[in-house]
């Protein structure tokens, strides 16, 4: 599948669809494993072998809506750890966020906010860079590593990032400590040129609790000139029995980004998850999440919101395994497009034989504000168990309902205030699951200030200038 | 319906059967490039046609095998024989008809079907069109009601026009190969303003281990013309495996309406590689009524492009997929033209560890505006041995579409089931009616010969499958 598309003569050759045009070789891996103790070094090899041997789509499903072409990254270069991340000592400063009970911000691989509330803190709780923890506890690294779900052996991306990772974050809950106010974990990033990959690992231990709000900004080196940044992010989640835990990923990279996320939960007996998802920025963002729902009673719930205008892409994928008894999965996709936006929306219901009493909906639902802007939705259902409660998908494309718009005008709701009301109402579900206030309001501004601008230029469509 | 509270005793065997037939011509196993022009010779075809074919079969040995669906890679090409002729020539009347094959096809129920009101009967058997009889009235009307081969004899202009416009040998390998070694299928011709008053109906049926089918159908409906066409299928049953891989190709041109009705329920090993597709012009209805019930694996997805503004599309697909099979199947509407509207319907059974797929693609291009598609899939599965999959493919790029999808997979619902035991119907008769209503969505758009007819086969695959 990484075939050169032949071309007629005397052009250069096309890139292939699946291809990032990160220029990676075998000296990326050695300066990236530089200082690993044997076993990380080992598991990174496993990792650069694998994506070296895996296609850019390896689900044949999705094989013919793969396009990474706009990535341009041939002058990328890789960022590497180097200790840069590491505030062993040094407490950086950082003002805990008003209900918030952690904060942890790393910018350009910098660790440059820390703070962790008194309660948390003394609750045994983990928050740290895993530059840190490598320094301070490899042991306890390597086992959240082992415990925790393993990134996705099929994907290319999830490989290389696996092999190639400069920093990260660790939050570890101990069994029984119930956190109710959020911990934020902020990556500034977007300086031009650089790649950039990490790890996070997140652990619950029984019964435990935690909200995590994720925000994904742009750096104040985002802004100089130069090429595309390039920027993957791994998060995995491992929830013990009964444990509770929230996730809203806030993503507003700056417009010259190629992002990878790759979200992977193991869910255990009795535990619950929600993640709460918005894509905003970017210039082309494939997306996954994988909900591997292995205990009994474990639930899943997913909401994803995708605003595209100008040239953005979103390619997002949601697999969830149902593997456990009386599991349930709510997943919901939502996608408003303008200008030449494209999203590509897909998910996967896997119920296995195993998986009696399931409970699944997966519900894929787009947009088009824009004639020239396109949304593929592959809502899919692989089911070996017919006995479950619920096992169905739904989807559906549409522009703005006349009639919702026609009611608010009736109330004297001028028709562009309407269609901002009806556009950001049908986003709402994710604006309302973040956890934390200030990073709502920061959600809903940026949602306006997006249809603001892409506003103008749909009024400008509809009456074409006499 | 009363049908459905006969206790009808396993007649599997009345489909199942083989007839020791002396073949007056074949090609040997295998496919070579002598393979595809000396059918190309025996046939006496035009250049044009051989050039065709060996155009197909060049981009056959190219295009790699489909990974998108699993267990093609077992079809041995090289043991097939890819043309075999039973007769001579196309029989003008049924006594003309060599014994054997007659009395093949009395067990088919040909001679009742056509005794009660069908309008044409061009029965296939095995890779030519034997038998073959149009009524009088539609010769009348200018209908062209025949076997593929013929009509490239007598009906050149009209083939040469449209065959393989609609389904390129390009379009994939299975459509490359039927178009290297296509031989028999029908020729529909209807004529400007003529509405054809019966269904017209064709039976195909595979003989001979290790035989290829590989028809070719062309059906051709002329501006604000109307027919209904029907083709069923039924095969003997061997240990190895057996290959038909047919090409349908519809051209409703503007105003005019076509409805093709499919039954088919191949023997249990043969792989079933249709292309079926129409092409749907401004202010047409195309229509699929797609049901599977047979074969080892089927895959099929008829598709309509709705090319002129105000076309509509309408499938309804139904799969029974038993022990051991894989029926991968589903739609495809392509709206390429303002106004036109679609719905696709798809309801899948799978039982005794057999897997039903459905897959489909609904495309609104850039351009189509003001299009209003819908799909809705249902899946039943009767036990935890079988498996369901759904995979749909939605692909808008316009502002203005209106398009929705469901889709569910469930069991049998143990309350309708007690409900309708506690009436007096067995366990076993109690699931088959309730199977029979979910899949009457198909059966409701049947003749009413056929409605019973598939209810029996339904009835046939869910013999024993509760034990």
């Amino acid at each position: 599948m990484t075939t050169a598309v032949p071309t007629a003569p005397g052009r250069p050759a096309r890139r292939p669809l699946d291809e990032l045009s990160l220029p990676i070789d075998d000296a990326a891996l050695e300066a990236a494993s530089a200082g690993d103790p044997a076993w990380l070094a080992d598991d990174r090899n496993a990792a650069f072998e694998a994506w070296r041997a895996l296609p850019g789509e390896s689900n044949v499903l999705y094989t013919p809506y793969i396009d990474l072409r706009a990535a341009q990254l041939e002058g990328a270069r890789l960022a590497l750890g180097g200790g840069t991340e590491r505030g062993v000592g040094t407490d950086p400063a950082g003002a805990l966020p008003p209900d918030a009970d952690g904060l942890i911000e790393i910018t350009e691989g910098r660790l440059t906010s820390l703070v962790l509330s008194d309660r948390a803190t003394s609750a045994g709780v983990t928050l740290a860079s895993l530059a840190d923890m490598l320094v301070r506890d490899p042991d306890r690294v390597r086992a959240l590593m082992d415990v925790g779900p393993d990134l996705p052996d099929g994907d290319k991306f999830a490989q290389l990032t696996r092999a190639l990772w400069s920093g990260g974050i660790v939050l570890d809950v101990p069994a029984g400590v119930r956190l109710e106010r959020p911990i934020v974990i902020r990556w500034a990033v977007g300086e031009p040129d650089l790649a950039r990959m990490t790890r996070t690992l997140v652990h619950l231990g029984d019964r435990a609790q935690a909200v995590i709000v994720e925000e994904l900004v742009a750096s104040a080196g985002a802004t100089r000139p130069g090429g595309q940044a390039f920027f993957s992010g791994t998060m995995g989640v491992r929830l013990g029995t009964d444990a509770t835990l929230e996730v809203a990923g806030l993503q507003e990279l700056p417009a010259a980004s190629i992002a990878i996320q790759h979200r992977v939960a193991e869910v255990a007996e009795g535990a619950s998850l929600s993640w709460a998802l918005a894509q905003l920025g970017g210039r082309l963002v494939r997306g996954r999440v994988d909900n591997r729902l292995v205990g009994d009673r474990s639930s899943v719930e997913q909401v994803e919101i995708v605003f595209g205008s100008q040239e953005q892409a979103f390619d997002l994928t949601s697999y969830t395994t149902h593997t456990g008894r009386d599991t349930t999965g709510d997943l919901l996709s939502k996608g408003v497009l303008l200008d030449r936006a494209r999203t590509a929306l897909k998910g996967l219901i896997t119920i296995e034989k195993s998986a009696v009493g399931t409970d699944s909906f997966l519900g894929e639902f787009g947009m088009n504000l824009s004639k020239a802007a396109r949304s593929v939705a592959i809502p899919s259902l692989e089911i070996d168990q017919p006995d479950c409660r619920r096992a169905m998908h739904a989807s559906s494309v549409g522009p703005i309902d006349e009639s919702q718009l026609f009611y608010l005008e009736s109330r004297g709701i001028p028709p562009d205030e309407a269609r901002k009301f009806i556009v950001l109402g049908f986003l709402e579900p994710v604006v309302a699951r973040v956890p934390l206030a200030s990073a709502q309001d920061r959600l809903r501004e940026a949602l306006e200030t997006k249809w603001a601008a892409g506003a103008d230029a749909l009024a400008a469509a509809r009456e074409p200038a006499a | 319906m009363t049908a459905t509270r006969d206790i009808v005793t396993d007649q599997r065997d009345q489909f199942a059967f083989h007839d020791d037939i002396v073949y007056l011509r074949e090609t040997k196993r295998g496919l070579t490039r002598d393979t595809v022009e000396e059918i190309s010779r025996f046939k006496e075809e035009p250049d044009w046609m051989l050039q065709f074919r060996l155009r197909a079969y060049d981009h056959f040995l190219q295009r790699p095998m489909p990974t998108w669906t699993d267990g093609l890679d077992r079809i041995d090409f090289d043991k097939i024989v890819y043309y075999r002729k039973p007769s001579e020539r196309e029989e003008k009347s049924w006594d003309d008809v060599p014994d054997q094959i007659k009395a093949t096809f009395e067990r088919l129920g040909i001679p009742e079907a056509e005794r009660k009101f069908l309008a044409g009967v061009g029965a296939q058997y095995d890779s030519e069109v034997v038998y073959h009889s149009v009524r009088e009235e539609l010769t009348n009307i200018g209908v062209v009601f025949m076997g593929m081969d013929q009509a490239l004899k007598d009906h050149p202009e009209i083939v040469k026009r449209w065959f393989g416009t609609i389904v390129p040998p390009e379009d994939n390998k299975f459509a490359a190969l039927n178009s290297a070694v296509w031989s028999g299928g029908s020729f529909v011709y209807v004529p400007k303003g003529v509405e054809v008053p019966l269904p017209l109906q064709a039976y195909f049926r595979i003989n001979g281990e290790n035989t290829g089918q590989f028809e070719r159908t062309l059906i051709v409906v002329e501006e604000g013309a109307k027919v209904h066409y029907i083709e069923g299928c039924t095969a003997p049953i061997y240990a190895t495996d057996s290959l038909h891989a047919a090409v349908v190709e519809v051209v409703a041109l503007p105003g005019s309406k076509v409805r093709y009705t499919t039954i088919q329920n191949w023997s249990n090993d043969v792989y079933n590689l249709v292309t079926k597709r129409a092409h749907a012009y401004a202010n047409s209805t195309v229509e699929w009524i797609d049901a599977n019930t047979g074969s080892r694996k089927t895959v099929k997805f008829p598709a309509i492009y709705l090319r002129g503004e105000g076309a509509t599309a309408d499938i309804i697909s139904v799969a029974v997929a038993g022990k051991g099979q894989h029926q991968d199947t589903g739609a495809k509407a392509i709206h390429l033209a303002p106004n036109t509207r679609s719905r696709i319907v798809s309801k899948s059974v799978s039982k005794d560890g057999g897997r039903a797929t459905y897959r489909g693609q609904l495309k609104v291009a850039p351009g189509a505006t003001n299009v209003v598609a819908s799909v809705r899939c249902d899946a039943l599965m009767l036990d935890d041995q079988s498996r369901s999959d759904t995979y749909p493919y939605i692909d808008i790029q316009e502002d203005d579409t209106t398009m929705s999808h469901e889709a569910t997979v469930g069991k049998v619902s143990a309350d309708q089931v007690f409900y309708l035991m506690a009436r007096g119907l067995t366990e076993n008769e109690a699931t088959n009616l309730i199977v029979q209503g979910f899949l009457e969505v198909f059966t409701k758009e049947l003749p009413m010969e056929y409605a019973i007819e598939f209810n029996r086969l339904v009835k046939l695959e869910m013999e024993g499958s509760l034990g």
